[in-house]
């Protein structure tokens, strides 16, 4: 901005091929030139991926390999559609069902959880609130081979439960919520009272029509998180009928053996959905990122 | 009218006594489930974890009452941890995981912000549509699960068929096998951890970068014209003025992206099928896993994430010391 106007200025005193106008608009080539490259380098992969799922079992074994696929088709999709033993729909199922659950039972025990310690005082609750700030910096490593142990007396060892159960209340969230609540103005829980509403009531007529935004936010980070995540349903699911999309991934790809034609369409189909999901949530998602430390 | 207003107080008194035993009842009957229930599955887990780390466990074999914990698994105090500095093959592989994961995270962090600090300037430099374009791309692989871009990247590797060995032989350069030459090393690091270390920093630039941009945003306009006008370049202001107040987003980052190297799994259990060549690649979450859920030496693995844990408070308290800095510009 103030580079321009200082060479606009300059270039109408010392005529049009003043050095800093070339300079600048150097600079603007060379910034865009970076943006540009920097980008290839993000989407080469993605393309990767997605011609090879069109190259034939033929032309991917080829060497040296060809960038563009020769003649592109869809034998690859149909072989991967119809096969038996990979029942695609399932595993989409598994990984909605999975997802859903989670972000859903997320949403309410944060927003409770969050609304309480934000506008009740009670003995211990710093103490309380402190502790669920500390288990955040535990790595779930530590947590796993205990929670493994438990899941087996529960009997949750390889089913969906096990993916969905341990993961209900979620430390990050609750400080999310309490967070934005903290800034919602205590008036309306007065209001309400005074109309006679329940604490229930408040929670869930006040309160929760006005947590959109952090709501929306912390379901779309839940939603990717658990529908990306691996090493958990790795550790739990053994049987072909219950394995996510990330596990059902490694185990095709072990399955076919260096058959990148029908591994990378199978990656489409996990991949690309995600991608259609980010871009039509993209603010929110990136914001939320932004904002939260969630990874 | 004074009736109304009398009537009207007394409700509220009679609102706010009422409310204050309702609120009550509210905090314990909503919170105490919940609390309980996260006690469950973390208090519990940690708790469980440390004790595990004293003792020889296996679920295979039959324990004692309490947790299976006794019995076929006896306790060894701090066996596993004097173990761990001798020379049986799991103290090895547990050593070398951790060499290792060092390695791993401590090229990670430079390479990332090398990276993403450049990019976030340059990005916040051009116009506002182009930028959200921008942005969205770059962000398009943090939001890919990791098990598709460690098949995409490990196809891009593959020597004769991957994009890579093809693009190296057009500009006339010696082909690699990326993923399985354990005597190719580059700078003293083994080829492989160097390919699954692109693969990460690929996927997980995007999430340092837009906070880099956001905080970018944050910066007043005025610091940098104010530079301007004292005669500064765009190098002094950036290194003068941006930089230092980036600092609070520095530490956030850097600390964020060590923890996370730390906990590297997916990327590399998928490409390199658990840590080869030679065990180059073979990171502690990895050799935690295997322990735990191939070998079943869950106390011995126990005792690894505990060490793993202690590394990462540690790594963390080091970075803030390091980096601490007023938070207020």
């Amino acid at each position: 901005m103030t580079n321009t106007a200082i060479s606009t200025r300059a270039s109408s005193t010392r005529g049009a091929l003043d050095w800093r106008v070339i300079r600048s608009r150097l600079g603007k080539v060379l910034l865009y030139a970076f943006l540009v490259a920097g980008c290839l380098g993000t989407l080469v992969p993605f393309m990767w991926m997605i011609l090879g799922s069109f190259k034939s079992s033929t032309e991917i074994i080829r060497i040296p390999p060809t960038f563009f696929p020769e003649d592109p088709t869809l034998e690859n999709y149909q072989t991967v559609l119809n096969d038996p033993h990979v029942p695609l729909g399932r595993y989409y199922l598994n990984s909605l069902i999975v997802a859903v659950s989670v972000v859903v039972l997320t949403l309410f025990t944060s927003s409770l959880a969050g609304f309480i310690f934000a506008k009740y005082q009670f003995f211990g609750k710093s103490i309380v609130f402190g502790l669920i700030l500390s288990t955040m910096m535990i790595p779930f490593q530590v947590l796993m081979i205990p929670s493994y142990l438990i899941l087996a007396r529960l009997k949750l060892i390889d089913s969906l439960w096990g993916l969905i159960v341990p993961v209900a209340v979620d430390a990050f969230g609750i400080f999310m919520m309490k967070q934005f609540i903290e800034g919602l103005p205590s008036e309306l829980m007065d209001a309400g009272r005074i109309d006679g509403a329940s604490e229930w009531g408040i929670y869930w007529r006040i309160i929760l029509p006005q947590l959109g935004a952090p709501m929306a936010t912390l379901g779309i980070l839940t939603f990717m998180f658990r529908w990306n995540n691996y090493l958990w349903p790795l550790v739990v699911i053994t049987t072909n009928e219950r394995r996510t999309l990330p596990i059902m991934l490694t185990w095709y790809s072990g399955m076919q053996y260096q058959s990148y034609d029908l591994t990378m369409a199978v990656s489409v189909l996990v991949v690309v959905p995600v991608l259609i999901v980010y871009a039509m949530f993209q603010r929110w998602i990136v914001q939320g990122f932004a904002l939260s430390g969630f990874k | 009218m004074r009736a109304l207003v009398k009537m009207a107080q007394g409700r509220r008194r009679r609102a706010r006594a009422g409310s204050s035993r309702g609120q009550s009842l509210f905090v314990g009957s909503a919170l105490t489930p919940l609390m309980l229930y996260m006690m469950f599955w973390t208090l519990l887990p940690i708790i469980w974890a440390v004790l595990l780390a004293f003792f020889k466990y296996s679920p295979k074999n039959k324990g004692g009452l309490f947790l299976g914990l006794g019995g076929g698994n006896p306790f060894i105090g701090l066996g596993h941890f004097r173990n761990m500095l001798g020379d049986s093959l799991e103290a090895q592989k547990f050593r070398t995981s951790l060499k290792t994961t060092l390695m791993f995270a401590f090229l990670v962090l430079p390479l990332n912000l090398a990276i993403t600090i450049p990019l976030a300037v340059a990005i916040e430099a051009v116009r506002s549509r182009i930028k959200n374009v921008f942005r969205f791309i770059y962000f398009l692989p943090t939001v890919t699960s990791s098990v598709g871009v460690a098949l995409i990247w490990g196809y891009l590797y593959h020597p004769q068929r991957g994009l890579f060995n093809m693009v190296l032989k057009a500009i006339g350069l010696p082909s690699q096998i990326w993923l399985s030459n354990p005597r190719a090393f580059y700078f003293g690091i083994p080829l492989a951890l160097w390919a699954v270390i692109f693969t990460y920093l690929w996927q997980d630039m995007g999430y340092n970068l837009v906070i880099f941009i956001a905080a970018l945003q944050g910066i007043p306009r005025d610091f940098k014209e104010a530079a301007v006008v004292d005669g500064a370049n765009v190098w002094q202001v950036f290194w003068r003025v941006t930089v230092p107040l980036l600092r609070p987003t520095l530490l956030f980052v850097c600390v964020m992206t060590m923890l996370s190297s730390f906990q590297v799994f997916d990327v590399i259990q998928v490409m390199t099928e658990n840590g080869r060549p030679q065990d180059q690649t073979r990171v502690m979450v990895l050799d935690i896993y295997l322990n735990a859920f191939r070998f079943q030496r869950m106390g011995w693995a126990g005792a690894e994430s505990i060490i793993l844990f202690l590394i990462v408070l540690v790594v963390t308290i080091v970075q803030l010391r390091l980096l601490r800095t007023q938070w207020e510009y």
